[in-house]
């Protein structure tokens, strides 16, 4: 991660919360910040995130816990407003993945939806909530970045079609939703984040504030690694995305700044080049809702 | 159209409104109906019973008393609460506002489906019907639903996940999963909106009635169709609708005709 330019974007200076940041693409987000020269504050369930704060090239502090846990939730946005100052962007990354179905029982079942909607879509909620008013207040716009799944995505509805794609799987017929039978819960909770998608870009527009979501496809992680049983086969391996052309997207998304998209969200789909394309015509909202007002 | 036995159907939420619509429509068709709900006005519909879909216990209460009635046919996920969310409310509204919408509107229909679905295969079949928003389709959907409400659609949107992934996990097992995605419905809880009970008569006139939506039910029942979210719009004829390819079944098409 040495090779990427120096810190001479309009982003540099600026604040960033990043949820689950200790490996996988919550890593490869603050790595790709910091080296824009955004100021951060981690966090994640793991102790290594004192390890990647260490390490970072920019002023960076983490917290240890759970994002479900309101009080954790707390602790990291009132204590990142407390060292750094001022909050800019929040990446909503923290995500679970574990194995459900229509046939589980009541025991296994409750916990999952604990875990997995608790993670994935609460925790984002928690987030955004905390930071919200916080953004508001500050009267200097901002960014909030929802990370979902390609489970959301088809071919053409509500998206992108892809004529004549070569590399693309679903060459031959229309790419459908969901992630696939195990998956309910994980599923139910990403889907859920677009009631959040849209209902804060709304909110926010008039206060400079932009909502967008990442629509994850497979890319190499800790989470898909591990879905793969840390043991994925060659062919599997050389399909992925790489969470490096990710994280360069997020940031070409954090540099069009106010005057940018809004409610949008942001495809990645195995096959296609992974790039921040042109926005997508509005389906689900009207564009007037969305026109963000750009701040002082 | 295939001939439907009716067996039993679990009403979540039957006290008012479209729930005890579903609930006598199906009695009417047959089926020998459990409709249960927290306000214990659901006890004056046959087999009626107190109980709060976001509890487990409660939830293992109905399924034992619904399968005493006879075959477990049907559940139609219809308990939901709503509220205004407005972002900037207090942390602890914002807590609580999560588990008011969300221990109902997700928590308990996964509950309840999940308690009903070793039953209905055990049964070779069956439905799960999940009751969502057409805010979830695009098109007509456009720009309807305020920005205070992002945990209630956030709670629908959720859905899809189930009904997806259900539809695909059950399908081998005979058991149909479908949501039904609804404009404003001229029900009392509606009427509660507006000062007075009074809607203005210029939206009066375009709300869908419970009676139509109890009808699309019974024909989505009856079309052998799963996996798929049915809209129903405002100031228009409820109907089931050409069938959609399979990437569009969730979703909808991009662009509805008019």
């Amino acid at each position: 991660m040495t090779n990427q330019s120096p810190p001479t974007t309009e982003l540099a200076g600026k604040t960033a919360i990043v949820t689950g940041a200790a490996v996988g693409l919550g890593n490869a987000y603050a790595r790709a910040l910091a080296h824009q020269g955004v100021k951060l504050a981690l966090c994640d369930l793991r102790p290594e995130i004192y390890d990647l704060a260490d390490v970072l090239p920019t002023e960076c502090h983490a917290w240890q816990g759970d994002v479900s846990d309101p009080d954790h939730v707390r602790a990291v946005v009132d204590g990142s407003r407390e060292v750094l100052g001022h909050l800019d962007i929040l990446i909503n990354n923290a995500g679970v993945w574990g194995s459900s179905s229509a046939r589980d029982d009541l025991d296994k079942s409750e916990a999952d939806y604990a875990k997995i909607v608790g993670t994935n879509l609460k925790g984002e909620y928690l987030f955004g909530r905390a930071v919200i008013p916080i953004l508001i207040e500050q009267g200097t716009g901002g960014d909030i970045v929802n990370i979902a799944t390609d489970h959301m995505v088809t071919c053409g509805t509500p998206w992108t079609v892809c004529p004549n794609l070569e590399t693309c799987p679903w060459g031959t017929q229309p790419r459908p939703t969901g992630g696939g039978d195990a998956m309910d819960i994980y599923d139910a909770a990403k889907w859920g984040l677009n009631g959040l998608l849209y209902g804060w870009a709304k909110a926010l527009a008039p206060h400079g504030i932009r909502v967008n979501q990442l629509c994850m496809g497979a890319t190499d992680s800790h989470m898909l690694r591990g879905f793969h049983n840390f043991d994925p086969s060659p062919e599997e391996e050389a399909s992925w995305m790489r969470a490096e052309d990710a994280s360069r997207v997020l940031i070409e998304l954090l540099q069009e700044g106010a005057m940018g998209r809004n409610a949008q969200n942001i495809n990645f789909c195995v096959g296609r080049p992974v790039a921040l394309e042109p926005p997508l015509e509005q389906i689900y909202v009207r564009p007037d809702q969305v026109r963000v007002t750009p701040q002082s | 159209m295939t001939t439907m036995q009716p067996g039993v159907a679990i009403v979540s939420g039957a006290a008012q409104g479209l729930g005890r619509v579903f609930s006598e429509r199906l009695t009417a068709k047959g089926f020998t109906v459990l409709p249960f709900d927290k306000d214990p006005a659901v006890t004056d519909l046959e087999h009626g019973m107190v109980a709060d879909v976001s509890r487990r216990e409660d939830v293992e209460r109905v399924l034992v008393a619904a399968t005493r009635l006879g075959r477990l046919e049907a559940v139609i996920n219809n308990a939901g609460t709503w509220r205004r969310t407005p972002v900037q409310s207090s942390w602890q509204q914002a807590i609580d506002d999560w588990d008011f919408i969300m221990d109902t509107n997700l928590l308990g229909v996964l509950l309840l489906s999940r308690a009903a679905v070793p039953h209905l295969i055990e049964n070779g079949g069956g439905h799960i019907v999940n009751l969502s928003t057409y805010y979830v389709l695009p098109a007509r959907s456009s720009g309807t639903n305020p920005p205070e409400t992002d945990l209630y659609n956030a709670s629908k949107w959720a859905l899809n996940g189930f009904t997806d992934a259900w539809a695909k996990t059950l399908y081998k097992h005979g058991i149909k999963v479908n949501g039904m995605c609804m404009g404003a419905v001229d029900t009392a809880m509606l009427r509660n909106f507006f000062p007075n009970g009074a809607i203005p008569p210029e939206f009066a006139h375009t709300l869908i009635k419970p009676h139509d939506l109890a009808q699309q039910l019974l024909d989505i029942m009856a079309s052998g169709r799963t996996g798929e979210n049915f809209g129903a719009w405002m100031g228009e004829r409820v109907e089931l609708g050409p069938q959609p390819p399979i990437h569009q079944r969730i979703t909808g098409p991009a662009h509805h005709g008019r």
